[in-house]
């Protein structure tokens, strides 16, 4: 199974992030990796899919964020070190 | 075993760290010691392996977080003293 692309949204605040979640879901065939947050308000929704679902995810996810929010990224890795996601999110 | 340098990454952001982590463990036979985050939207990333892979990859992950986010601090030691390890993010 080729490695999985890993996608991320940004946002200051929860409520934002939520909305990205559910529009990046609904976007696309993509799982829900979680969400982590590091404190001043910076949450971030990491998902995972194949790299054409977790784009068109992310893009979904971007417009969501602004809509309800403040967006502060919206970001693809296609191929994600294997040491990368258990190093980062645990 | 010679004594492992550390190098730290820490932006402003997960996102430019996740990508700078992605590029640094690209870059050079580095591994993940772990991350901490300091409250204020800032987190950082301890990274160890000898000094010539360390130099590498904290370079390479720094630029790659400065194209994606705001990098706010690069650092190698290249001997750091053992009592550091007691002040290590747990991995």
């Amino acid at each position: 199974m080729a490695r999985q692309a890993i996608g991320f949204i940004e946002t200051i605040g929860a409520n934002p992030s939520i909305q990205a979640a559910d529009a990046m879901c609904k976007a696309a065939g993509v799982t829900l990796v979680g969400t982590v947050d590091i404190g001043s308000g910076y949450v971030t929704t990491i998902i995972e899919g194949d790299v054409g679902s977790v784009k068109a995810a992310v893009d979904a996810g971007a417009e969501a964020a602004n809509a309800a929010g403040e967006l502060v990224a919206a970001h693809v890795i296609p191929q994600p070190h294997e040491e990368l996601v258990p190093a980062m999110l645990g | 075993m010679a004594r492992q340098a550390i190098g730290l990454i820490e932006t402003r952001g997960l996102v430019p760290l996740v990508e700078a982590t992605d590029v640094a463990l690209k870059a050079a036979n580095v591994s993940v010691v772990g991350t901490r985050a300091t409250g204020t939207g800032l987190i950082s990333v301890v990274l160890t392996g000898d000094v010539a892979a360390i130099r590498a990859a904290t370079e390479a992950g720094g630029a790659a977080a400065a194209r994606v986010g705001e990098l706010v601090s690069v650092e190698v030691l290249t001997r750091p003293h053992d009592e550091l390890e007691k002040i290590m993010p747990a991995g």
